[in-house]
């Protein structure tokens, strides 16, 4: 049995190509679920065996795409402690935030054979809990425009200043405002645990949306 | 003293091994002596004879006359004189007076006075000692048996009824018995006459039926035929003795037997069907059938007897007869072997009666053993299945002797009291000669009242009360080392079979070392399972386990220089102490000398409370200010008085509250006092050791222990909350206070009982459940006996239970004793208080039934009667009444008890003539406002002043339950209300009427603040109509909270799922809208939809099931299922799920997304070093919740601990980052609780819930919303 260890060269970059994947398809299932885009810009896709919704908007994609390339770095050296896709109304103002707090389990091996089937049905777990999320949230008032946070861990941050993956998109430090929250709930919506990484899903929806 | 020690001492060779020992060289020794000097003495005297021959009397404490002269007669008149007790020489015990231990102990010997020996030498023949016996319930059982010797062999019984010349002396005997008996006697010794072949039988006899059997075949005939005219002989003959058989039937004296041989036979036999109240007949026959292999017999009854009286005697005859026993019936046979070793014959004769009475009773299996071991000490066990062995058991009970006088002491200061009201004002001679001493000394100084101005309370103890009342008239043993115990004798007691002292020991040091705690020095300390206490201490070894286990009561301070503790084991003692003088206990003596001590203090102030028949507290603060004297002025005074009329020394201790003058009497014994000033508590009380606090107990020192905590200093370190989750809120503010020395309880001349209890948890063996049941009955009655007394009734019955731990011998080390137990107990709380014994037995077998335990292994019972009420419940909220007096309380019962005897009564509506009747109206009625009129202390020893608290909610609860569980009467089937017994209909009925009066008590309830901290009181005894278990449907409904609206769910999605995923969905929605239509009816109606069509049998079922277990405060289902009762304790590869679950859950997971079971690559989990999170073990979210289901279904009252549990399991959650577990759990948790039934569930569920909300807020800056 083939055993892998963070010390690979590869394993790092194994679990963020995974979870850069599966957070492309998250986010765009988001902005649909959450109508923060007419549902006309998307188009159903097939992912983890399971309908998605994605955008055809370049624009937006290609967003989503550099967000999350500027992402996968961090999540390889497991330095991203939560990935955040915050949904705002028009002041600015964040009305949900969905965390996906991930961890990494800190020393591991993992067998080859179960890992990509296996993570594979906890991440269509999760996706399907998101397309359900409208469920358990109140409608968003009109208007809402989102953006995409990264918790660090530590001084990644920093350090970031120095490695920009892609030119004229760096990473800015998050307003106060657009992430702070007043009276928020939580809602718990998924959590997965495998041997490659933890990640749960929560949304922190504010009481008042109006 | 290590175990190491001792066995070096024992191994040690003491020269006397050659001879077994020292003290049987010993003992020969003063046989060798007493013969030699018996000749000497005959000549002296000139008159001698042989009234005695074969007697061996060994003479027990003080007797007229004197010991020595007893000796002086046995030897002119042919007797032995033992200077030790041994069980297997010693034929009588010469006494006057025993003490209740001895008592016991001696069950099977003959307690005589020393007048039967001075009238028989007056008479010129041995007299027969019945009449003399000391004590008259003495007897019975061990008729079976010995009766045996007598006539019944049925071989010889036909024989011509010849009477035999030595007659005369015994009036009752029946000539043809004799007769053949003596026949037979003589037939056998000639067949065998030496020991050996004498031993060789017992073993045969025991071992194998079968070389009896052969005369047996006929017995049971024969015997039938007796039975006839044997009955009228004991009828007849023994009037006596079956009137005791009601109250003493396990008591076991052989040598009735002895002298009226067909007397007993009969009467044993005949007992079960005449006389006995019926727990007998149970085991008796059973006993018999165990022992005897034919099958055939007419009466089991009789057969029983008929096949011992075969086997005894088969196997009298083989042995030369205890001369003594058999000297009526035998009369031919001792004469013709006179001066042969009568001793060593005597002994095996004994061993005969004992495996005999065993073998009709319960202990078959061993006889064998005990047979084979020469020495079984004391008697058979007394069954505690015997009517009337409660009743005996506390009329000797020294510890019940004690227990009660606290409480006649309580009134007699209650009395004091109300006389001084009644007269307006009271005499206190003591203080007026303090006052007198006082204006003498202090008429030229300045008086030195001011500094006495705070309180100042004295505890009064008397010094080793029980040695120094026990030696007061004897002065050659002042100042030598003293204990008072039942054992007189070496300190050395035969091992019994069965027992195993080792593994008890081994037990009990390991159990010490969890609980090493300073051993107090406390006079009266005297725990009722002093084995726990110092099994430890004593040591038992190899050696030791011959040691006497007599417990010592109280011992001198000389002999605690020695290491000697109370409650040790008086063998053990021994050998610490070889000089260890013993005083027998003497209890009118204890009462003489603590009234007048009572009286004493009387004359000072009525500010008393009783704490025990030789300690008191007193509130001398008035005193003091009054008189202007220093509470050393005082303490000096009372000691003085109290030495002057007792004889006996105290010591005071004084402070400015209970809590540091009981300190203070430690410091100040002996015989001293103490004053604890205010200035010099601080540092007084920090290197006090956290044991000597009030209510820090074994366990809660080692809880302590564990914390880092040794003495109150370390305390005192720790903040008040941590004390508060470690022992709850109230025991940890309690612990809080007192280690800084604080605490208010007031002095309470006056006491409020919380508790009416009777407790046994000695010799208690039991065969059957029957016997167990019976046993209980009996119990009731002893609890509706002290409930009377008490003038109150009780709302909760708990039943204790001891079991024998699994693995722990049969027979403890100490005979009779408990051993080594697991203790349970369940409660049940009535609808109404009682103090019926009847009823308070139905509920105690239905703890008993719901408990589900091996009878066999039942080592103590225990009832104890809680959430009393007196007869004065006081509706107006006042509580018990602080100004009730003794006189009061006996006026007010009176009209009281009348409504009590027809509990229908009650259901009428208020009686003016009886508030009793009106209260309990009352408190169903209007729950909220209904007063609290007694109190359940959660913690003894704790602030007794707001008593009120705990109670109200209880209240609230029991009556809440009423009007919450009963569904309306439109949706109760009226055919399963026909079903449901009077008393429940009535209840239901009622109800109904209540809920018409007041329709929204349920929903105005005032919830509790204190939920979280006291476990609230269960309520049962009110209808409960639980919650059936719905396997599915918790899980469905589960499921559907995550589920969107039907309407919102995308037709595109949903078409484009694959099939089995659309299938899952579509019931998951039914299921949802199902649920959802429950769950407004659940909420419109208040009731429960499943009782709108239940069958009569279903909800028969139903109350069946509640009845054969109801709520329990038993072993709630989050311990059973993981003993360690700690998940942090567990490790986490423990619990790991097995592989073949999870794949059963994964493929779910596919096919149903929406399901939010956890996957977890288990192959890999292991090697995860983060523990998971775990409740009780379980881990899997359908085990959590199965086991919440269980929890909340189960049980009605969630315990703190539990609770306690569940937050942590939660909080474990946030911080293991699975919200989404979490989640699921408090939503599960939210709806079975707040649907439960009980409000406390509820109320728990809010506790819970805000609990994990604050580490949700902590943890992600916002808190978790509960839909």
């Amino acid at each position: 049995m083939a055993t892998l260890t963070r010390q690979d060269l590869n394993f790092g970059q194994v679990v963020a190509d995974i979870l850069c994947e599966f957070l492309e398809v998250a986010i765009h299932l988001i902005l649909y679920v959450r109508e923060v885009y007419p549902s006309g810009i998307f188009q159903k896709r097939k992912k983890y065996n399971v309908p998605v919704q994605m955008s055809c908007h370049p624009e937006l994609n290609q967003y989503i795409q550099d967000t999350l390339h500027c992402v996968k770095p961090l999540i390889e050296k497991n330095e991203a402690e939560k990935v955040v896709v915050v949904i705002m109304d028009k002041e600015h103002h964040p009305v949900e935030r969905f965390v996906f707090e991930i961890s990494q389990p800190p020393l591991l091996s993992i067998s080859s054979e179960t890992l990509l089937s296996h993570v594979e049905q906890l991440l269509r777990a999760v996706i399907l809990k998101i397309s359900v999320c409208d469920a358990v949230l109140d409608n968003n008032p009109p208007g809402c425009t989102f953006t995409v946070l990264v918790h660090t861990r530590e001084a990644a941050a920093r350090n970031m200043e120095k490695v920009q993956v892609i030119k004229d998109f760096p990473w800015i430090v998050a307003d106060e405002q657009e992430v702070h929250m007043e009276e928020a709930k939580l809602i718990p919506l998924k959590t997965m645990t495998s041997d490659i990484l933890k990640m749960q899903l929560y949304v922190e929806e504010k009481t008042q949306k109006t | 003293m290590s175990r190491d020690g001792w066995r070096k001492k024992a191994s040690e060779d003491d020269g006397w091994g050659g001879r077994g020992g020292y003290m049987a060289a010993k003992i020969s020794k003063l046989e060798e002596q007493f013969q030699k000097d018996a000749p000497r003495e005959k000549q002296k005297e000139g008159t001698s004879s042989c009234i005695f021959s074969g007697v061996a009397i060994y003479v027990n404490g003080y007797t007229v006359p004197s010991a020595d002269e007893l000796r002086r007669l046995m030897m002119l008149h042919g007797g032995q004189f033992h200077v030790y007790y041994t069980h297997s020489k010693t034929t009588h015990i010469i006494a006057t007076n025993l003490p209740n231990n001895k008592i016991q102990a001696l069950r099977g010997e003959k307690v005589v006075r020393p007048e039967w020996i001075t009238d028989s030498i007056k008479a010129g023949r041995q007299l027969s000692y019945i009449q003399y016996q000391l004590y008259t319930k003495q007897k019975c059982l061990s008729f079976a048996g010995v009766c045996a010797q007598g006539g019944q062999d049925p071989l010889f019984s036909h024989g011509p009824p010849k009477p035999s010349p030595s007659h005369p002396k015994s009036d009752s005997i029946k000539p043809s018995h004799t007769q053949t008996l003596s026949k037979e006697v003589l037939k056998s010794t000639q067949a065998n006459f030496t020991d050996r072949t004498n031993h060789q039988l017992d073993v045969r006899l025991n071992g194998s039926y079968s070389i009896i059997s052969e005369e047996d075949v006929e017995r049971p005939r024969v015997n039938g035929i007796h039975d006839g005219d044997d009955d009228v002989n004991a009828c007849a003959l023994l009037p006596r003795g079956s009137q005791d058989t009601l109250l003493t039937n396990g008591y076991v004296h052989p040598v009735n037997g002895a002298l009226k041989p067909q007397d007993s036979v009969s009467f044993a036999e005949h007992r079960p069907h005449v006389v006995d109240t019926g727990s007998h007949q149970s085991h008796l026959p059973q006993a018999g059938c165990r022992d005897r292999e034919e099958p055939s017999c007419s009466s089991a009854g009789s057969k029983a007897n008929s096949h011992q009286s075969s086997l005894i005697s088969t196997a009298s005859p083989a042995k030369k007869p205890d001369p003594h026993n058999m000297q009526k019936d035998l009369h031919p046979e001792p004469t013709s072997n006179p001066g042969t070793s009568a001793a060593t014959q005597k002994s095996n004769l004994q061993d005969q009666t004992r495996v005999r009475l065993n073998g009709s009773y319960h202990v078959t299996p061993n006889s064998s053993i005990l047979a084979n071991s020469s020495n079984q000490p004391g008697s058979s066990t007394a069954q505690g299945a015997e009517a009337g062995i409660i009743s005996e058991f506390f009329s000797h009970s020294r510890l019940h002797h004690i227990s009660t006088w606290r409480n006649e002491f309580s009134e007699y200061v209650n009395a004091l009291q109300s006389r001084r009201r009644a007269a307006g004002g009271a005499v206190f001679s003591g203080k007026e000669k303090l006052k007198k001493i006082k204006a003498n000394c202090s008429s030229g100084s300045l008086m030195a009242a001011p500094q006495v101005r705070q309180s100042c309370i004295l505890h009064v103890d008397m010094d080793c009360f029980f040695v120094s009342v026990g030696i007061r008239h004897r002065p050659d043993l002042i100042g030598k080392p003293v204990a008072v115990t039942s054992n007189r004798g070496p300190g050395r007691v035969p091992q019994r079979p069965g027992a195993n002292p080792q593994l008890e020991f081994q037990y009990y040091q390991r159990k010490q070392k969890q609980y090493r705690k300073e051993k107090t020095d406390d006079d009266l300390e005297m725990t009722p399972s002093p084995q726990f206490d110092e099994g430890p201490s004593n040591g038992v070894d190899l050696d030791l386990a011959a040691l006497s286990m007599a417990e010592i009561a109280s011992c001198s301070y000389e002999a605690r220089q020695a290491g000697v503790r109370n409650g040790m084991f008086f063998g053990r003692a021994k050998q610490l102490c070889p000089d260890l003088q013993s005083v027998p206990y003497d209890f009118q003596a204890y009462k003489e000398v603590a009234l007048t001590m009572y009286e004493t203090l009387a004359s000072y102030t009525h500010n008393i409370e009783a704490l025990s028949c030789d300690e008191a507290l007193l509130d001398a603060s008035a005193l003091l200010v009054e008189l202007g004297v220093t509470p050393d002025d005082l303490a000096q005074s009372i000691r003085e008085d109290i030495k002057e009329k007792t004889g006996c020394s105290a010591s005071v201790g004084m402070g400015s509250n209970i809590l540091l003058a009981r300190m203070a009497t430690r410091k100040a014994k002996p015989n001293g006092q103490y004053f604890l000033r205010s200035e010099e508590v601080d540092d007084f009380i920090r290197d006090q050791p956290v044991s000597s606090l009030p209510g820090v107990g074994r366990s809660m020192s080692s809880k302590l222990t564990s914390l880092g905590v040794s003495t109150c200093g370390d305390l005192q370190q720790l903040s008040m909350s941590r004390l508060q989750r470690e022992f709850g809120p109230r025991t940890g503010q309690t612990l809080f206070r007192f280690c800084r020395g604080l605490d208010d309880r007031p002095v309470r001349s006056e006491k409020e009982r919380k508790s009416v209890s009777a407790e046994m948890n000695y010799n208690i063996r039991f065969t059957q459940v029957e016997e167990a049941e019976s046993f209980l009955t009996n119990l009731s009655m002893e609890v509706q006996k002290r409930l009377e007394g008490a003038g109150l009734r009780g709302r909760r019955v708990t039943l204790k239970v001891m079991m024998r731990k699994a693995g722990a011998p049969i027979e403890p080390a100490k005979y009779g004793g408990h051993g080594i137990c697991d203790n349970f107990a369940r409660s049940v709380l009535l609808a109404q208080p009682t103090d019926d014994g009847q009823l308070i037995a139905a509920e105690a077998i239905k703890l008993f039934h719901a408990m589900k335990l091996h009878v066999k292994d039942m080592r103590g019972v225990g009832l104890q009667v809680q959430q009393l009420e007196g007869p004065h419940a006081d509706p107006s909220g006042q509580g018990p009444s602080r100004g009730r007096s003794i006189k009061d309380l006996l006026l007010a019962k009176q009209p009281a008890r009348s409504p009590r005897k027809d509990p229908l009564a009650q259901d009428g509506l208020t009686s003016p003539s009886s508030s009793r009747a009106f209260s309990s109206n009352q408190e169903r009625v209007t729950p909220p406002s209904s007063p609290p009129s007694t109190i359940s202390d959660p913690m003894p020893g704790t602030s007794k002043g707001d008593f009120h608290h705990p109670r109200t909610p209880n209240h609230v609860r029991a009556s809440l339950n009423i009007s919450i569980e009963v569904p309306s009467p439109s949706q109760v089937d009226p055919s399963v209300l026909e079903a449901l017994p009077v008393d429940i209909r009535k209840q239901v009925e009622q109800s109904w009427r209540h809920r018409e009066e007041q329709p929204s008590t349920s929903y105005h309830l005032p919830s509790p603040p204190r939920t979280s901290s006291s476990p609230p009181a269960p309520s049962f005894g009110t209808l409960v109509l639980q919650l059936p278990d719905q396997p599915g449907q918790p899980c469905t409904t589960g499921i559907i909270l995550e589920l969107p609206d039907f309407s919102q769910v995308d037709p595109d999605v949903f078409a484009a799922l694959p099939r089995e995923l659309q299938e899952e969905l579509c019931s998951a929605y039914r299921n949802k809208a199902n649920a959802q239509a429950q769950g407004t009816t659940v909420e419109q109606k208040n009731t429960f939809p499943q009782l709108k069509q239940p069958a009569v049998g279903k909800l028969k079922h139903r109350y069946k099931k509640r009845n054969a277990s109801p709520a329990k405060k038993g072993p709630s289902p989050l311990k059973k299922l993981f003993p360690g009762n700690s998940p942090a304790k567990s490790s986490p590869s423990k619990i790991l799920p097995l592989p073949l679950k999870q794949q059963g859950l994964k493929t779910e997971n596919v096919q149903c997304p929406s399901s939010p079971s956890t996957d977890v690559p288990k192959t890999l989990s292991k090697l995860n070093p983060r523990p998971v999170p775990t409740l009780a073990g379980a881990y899997e979210f359908s085990d959590i919740r199965t086991l919440l289901r269980e929890w909340v279904t189960t049980i009605s009252e969630p315990m703190e601990e539990d609770i306690l549990q569940v937050v942590k399991y939660c909080t474990e959650l946030v911080d293991d980052k699975d919200l989404e577990k979490l989640d699921l759990v408090i939503k599960y948790m939210k709806r079975l609780m707040q649907q439960s039934s009980e409000s406390v569930w509820s109320m728990a569920f809010d506790f819970i819930l805000d609990n994990v909300q604050v580490v949700v807020q902590q943890t992600y800056g916002s808190t978790l919303k509960i839909t």
